[in-house]
């Protein structure tokens, strides 16, 4: 990280293991860490005047959901049985948003997940994060879309009265940027597939294609782009980084994402699913859906994933007897950090960060 | 089992290379060899096809100008890609999983088939019945047999497939090895594949059936049907049966999908069994891009099956073989693995010249290895001899007598007498690349054969010329 040492003070994720208090007691770091607390707050406060009913989070439980990306769970000794740490709290809030009057909850929900060693190189993944999760009762995506560009825009035109306190971070991690955009609703959607032909437009561009090889270590970018895939991190990059405004991307192929997303009753094959990407090559801040409910899709869908209903005893349950339509997302808030204060890596939106393969405090 | 050709696979294990010659006859070996000609059997098998050599060889020709000198059989390179791995030889270790013995010779057969440069495959249940890093019994744990294989790997060649079967799953085995530092290497250098397990050649359709001992049967009766619960009934062994996986069309597609997605630098295999669907199943696998397709045959072996499925269950091996054939006339280029009763240089070449990629060998392996227990570690050959239907096996090893090297050189030997009568057939057909082998090569004893694959039948007389023209520009 050419920045860090010009400034004199090692930020990489192994530097926290040598001398963590010098880091972490760093007035600009404080002023991140402060940034974290008033971005939490602007985030409740939106909720709250939404009607949401906030829960603290179920840590640990008989399954997680799969997980994707090769990411492994955390498992714990359980009178007996094994259970699991959660990679996220999907299940959970889908019982919740089914069971409670209000049909509306949230949760600022820490994961953990054992993410491949190769992960440690995006600059955007930690084994340890938070996410503010929210599920709403009888709504569908392109509702809970809403939601979140009117939350997103919540909190950056909160942030942007503090905008000079942020722009000393922006300076000292070296960044260009003048100013927070100015939000317009609604942001920009775009499909999975008018994402992917975009791309593969840019992609007969020779610059692009040596940037993202020399940037990211891979080899022919241009193969690695496919419309029934995820989007390869080093094309979401680039995807982020020709935007000026947050932006959503829809319908993902089946096969991308986990058993819970729903299908298309009437579009075999994709998902009623999205992402909402922040510009300037942050990437992806939020992942959500509507929800399979019906107990015979999410069956089928696990073998699909891979996963073994028995497992899932519980929820296939509550399904059978109790399933409701709900959508919901979540947004990482190390990454939602990274955004605002415009860091080069997400590491440095937590004072322990875990990154895949490192053995830090 | 005793008419599976044991004494065959050992004199390999004992002799490597000089296997491809007749046997001596102080070794008695004549009774049993004598089935060169006759066997007694119920389905055609790929013994029912010829390897047709050419009088004219346009290509030794062009081999001897490149080498400036009579090109001879040690000049065929045997070499080739399987599912994007470089291998030695168009040879596969069929995935066998935590079975008794299986197991218990797995680092030995992986040993062997690192030194000789073929792909090699774990099987279900290992992990989940031995342990993933730590041995859960006195039996090699799952990694141990995986890095057995991957520290030995020479050159460059080789790959490790790994199954998951749904029992697996509990333990998110794939997951696990992703994110390992142990494997990240391996995984780096693009030398593991996960292999999505839908079917195996003696059980179609049933899932994964094994004899456990109580230990066992107590530790993981939570995860797998039990039909007798091992805290109330005691007994030395408990049947343990695995769900065979329910699949469709998408299901398919879907779990592919999702491999390519959330492992996206690992290789993805399929193994799929004697199905009636196969066609459908090569053609979605295919459509998917997974890198490699394992077809096994009827005749396939396995730890424990049912007689009546051992019997009735399934496609004889050739049959799925003309699935590949067929395969190949829709030009998928996807690699495409056949085995089931395979265990020679022959049946590779033959395979080949139909379309196959490569063969896999299971039981071949098995007894190679086995068939040099005699000096094997007394532990091991203490395990083997416990059990009557090993005893009866460890007895024809004795007679073999295989000496002073161990199981691993057992394997090695068996290979590297394939590897020699691979090359000494293809050379024979005039060609020096596996990727040469065509139809052309091949000649039916039986009709039905003949008109499966679409191949000469060998008692009819030849095309006329202008045919056999024709055909070459159609191929072309």
């Amino acid at each position: 990280m050419s920045t860090s040492q010009k400034l004199e003070l090692p930020l990489e994720p192994q530097a926290f293991a040598e001398d963590i208090f010098r880091i972490v007691s760093h007035p600009v770091m404080q002023e991140v860490y402060r940034f974290r607390h008033l971005i939490a707050k602007a985030v409740r406060d939106f909720l709250d005047g939404e009607g949401f009913v906030e829960f603290d989070p179920i840590m640990v439980g008989p399954v997680t959901d799969p997980g994707t990306r090769g990411a492994f769970e955390f498992r714990i000794p359980y009178y007996g049985r094994e259970y699991r740490l959660m990679r996220s709290g999907i299940l959970y809030k889908q019982l919740l948003a089914a069971a409670m009057e209000e049909g509306k909850i949230y949760f600022f929900y820490p994961n953990l997940r054992h993410e491949p060693i190769d992960a440690a190189k995006t600059g955007r993944h930690l084994v340890e994060f938070v996410q503010i999760d929210l599920e709403v009762r009888d709504a569908d995506h392109f509702q809970v879309m809403k939601i979140a560009e009117r939350l997103l825009k919540h909190v950056i035109d909160e942030m942007k009265r503090y905008e000079d306190r942020l722009r000393k971070i922006w300076e000292f991690f070296g960044s260009e940027r003048e100013s927070l955009p100015d939000v317009k609703l609604p942001l920009k959607r775009m499909t999975h597939r008018e994402a992917v032909e975009l791309l593969m437009k840019h992609a007969k561009d020779d610059k692009v294609l040596k940037e993202l090889e020399s940037r990211f270590d891979v080899k022919r970018p241009q193969d690695r782009l496919s419309f029934k895939a995820e989007i390869p991190w080093e094309w979401e990059w680039y995807l982020s980084k020709i935007h000026d405004q947050p932006f959503f991307i829809h319908d993902y192929p089946r096969g991308a994402r986990g058993f819970y997303d729903r299908e298309y009753p009437d579009k075999p094959g994709i998902l009623m699913d999205f992402d909402l990407l922040a510009p300037e090559g942050h990437g992806e801040l939020s992942s959500g859906a509507a929800r399979e409910y019906e107990v015979s899709r999410v069956f089928a869908r696990m073998r699909e994933t891979n996963e073994n209903p028995e497992l899932y005893r519980w929820y296939l349950q509550f399904l059978r007897d109790h399933g409701k339509p709900t959508a919901g997302f979540g947004i990482g808030m190390e990454r939602l950090v990274k955004y605002i204060c415009d860091l080069p890596s997400v590491h440095l939106a937590r004072p322990a960060p875990k990154i895949p393969g490192v053995h830090s405090p | 089992m005793t008419d599976y050709p044991i004494d065959e696979i050992f004199r390999r294990a004992k002799l490597g290379e000089q296997a491809v010659y007749p046997p001596k006859d102080e070794f008695g070996y004549n009774v049993f060899g004598a089935d060169v000609y006759t066997r007694p059997r119920r389905f055609l098998l790929l013994d029912d096809i010829v390897l047709l050599p050419p009088q004219f060889t346009p290509e030794r020709l062009e081999k001897g100008i490149e080498l400036l000198r009579e090109p001879l059989y040690t000049d065929v390179s045997s070499e080739t890609s399987v599912g994007g791995f470089r291998v030695r030889m168009p040879v596969v270790c069929a995935a066998m999983g935590g079975t008794h013995i299986a197991n218990l010779i797995g680092p030995k057969i992986a040993r062997g088939c690192a030194e000789m440069g073929v792909v090699y495959s774990l099987g279900e249940n290992i992990a989940a019945i031995r342990g993933y890093d730590e041995r859960l019994t006195k039996q090699p744990s799952f990694k141990e047999r995986a890095l057995a294989y991957l520290e030995n790997l020479k050159d460059g060649y080789g790959g490790l497939v790994i199954q998951q079967s749904v029992e697996d799953e509990n333990l998110k085995l794939w997951e696990k090895v992703y994110t390992d530092p142990d494997f990240d290497r391996y995984v780096e250098e693009g030398l593991i594949a996960f292999e999505i397990k839908a079917g195996q050649g003696a059980k179609p359709g049933l899932g994964g059936e094994v004899l456990v001992s109580r230990e066992v049967a107590l530790r993981i009766k939570d995860h797998y049907y039990i039909p007798e619960d091992p805290e109330k009934v005691v007994k030395d062994y408990y049947e343990r049966h695995s769900a065979p996986g329910t699949f469709t069309e998408d299901i398919l597609a879907s779990q592919i999908r999702l491999i390519k997605n959330n492992f996206p630098r690992v290789k993805v295999f399929l193994k799929t069994g004697p199905y009636r669907d196969l066609d459908r199943v090569i053609e979605i696998a295919s459509r998917e891009g997974v890198d490699a397709i394992t077809i096994d045959g009827k005749e396939g072996g396995t730890g424990m099956s049912p007689i009546a499925g051992m019997r009735d269950l399934g496609l004889p091996t050739v049959a799925c073989l003309g699935a590949i054939t067929r395969a190949r006339d829709r030009e998928i280029r996807t690699s495409l693995i056949i085995s089931g009763r395979l265990y020679d240089g022959s049946h590779v070449v033959k395979s080949l010249a139909l379309g196959a990629s490569a063969v896999a060998f299971g039981r071949p392996l098995v007894y190679a290895c086995m068939g040099s227990i005699p000096l094997a570690p007394t532990f091991i050959r203490r395990e083997l001899f416990r059990n009557p239907l090993l005893r009866e096996l460890g007895k024809i090893a004795l007679r073999w007598g295989v000496r002073g090297e161990g199981c691993t050189k057992g394997v090695v030997n068996y290979l590297k007498s394939v590897e020699n009568e691979i090359k000494m057939l293809t050379s024979a057909l005039g060609k020096y690349h596996m990727d040469r082998l065509s139809k052309e090569d091949v000649g039916a004893l039986n009709r039905d054969l003949a008109e499966l694959f679409r191949i000469r039948y060998v008692y009819s007389a030849p095309e006329a010329p202008e045919k056999v023209i024709q055909r070459g520009i159609e191929l072309s």
